[in-house]
């Protein structure tokens, strides 16, 4: 099984957990290929990992796990089927004040595992959501 | 930088698959139409701007987090779920 280090520590992976993203991610056009994996001990929560020699990682979730109600498919036409969102998250050494970026989600086709980040401009989702009951 | 001058209903070819046509001109504004493959992202710059320096940010801010502070929102997370 292939392994990545993200901070240090090694992870194995399979191939139905590397993404593509043709375009990257938005500012970060070197960000083609990365690895999707559970951040240990901290469900839900995963770690998207670039591939490629910069080794950019990210921390990312299920926006469903903690924004039940929050639905991008009223603000964009989706026309891929079995589709999945993740959103990336700002985490802070004060925990509490960890923000998600609510604005700007990545799409992932379950199926052919290509991802693309969107931006939901008209929408009033924020770039810097505080969570819940703070 | 490439400088071209267009009027009012005239287009720019960017390759060979995105057209831009100036729509309508008054005063300082311009209404640009844009044709393009529904894979090719457009974004109003600042936009553009604004998400780049929130997905750098997202990326630089975990040079200087420890793993607790994940586990401790993971909790959170998780606490706030079965409620």
């Amino acid at each position: 099984m292939p392994s990545i280090f993200i901070k240090g520590q090694e992870y194995s992976y399979s191939e139905e957990q590397i993404i593509n993203f043709s375009e990257g991610l938005i500012g970060l056009p070197n960000l083609r290929r990365a690895v999707l994996v559970p951040l240990p001990d901290c469900e839900p929560f995963f770690w998207l990992a670039s591939m490629n020699d910069e080794k950019y990682r990210f921390v990312v979730v299920n926006p469903h796990e903690i924004f039940p109600d929050y639905n991008p498919s009223e603000f964009v036409i989706l026309n891929e089927y079995e589709t999945k969102f993740l959103v990336i998250v700002k985490v802070s050494s004060d925990w509490q004040k960890t923000t998600i970026n609510l604005r700007a989600p990545i799409l992932i086709n379950a199926k052919s595992k290509r991802g693309v980040q969107m931006v939901l401009a008209e929408s009033p989702y924020r770039l810097t959501e505080t969570l819940p009951n703070n | 930088m490439l400088v071209l001058s267009r009027r009012k209903g005239e287009k720019i070819v960017i390759g060979n698959e995105i057209f831009i046509e100036v729509l309508s001109v008054s005063g300082e504004g311009v209404r640009l139409g844009i044709t393009a493959p529904s894979e090719t992202s457009i974004h109003r710059h600042e936009i553009f701007v604004e998400i780049q320096e929130a997905n750098h940010n997202a990326e630089m801010v975990l040079n200087e987090i420890e793993h607790t502070s994940l586990e401790q929102l993971s909790a959170h997370i998780r606490i706030s779920k079965k409620q």
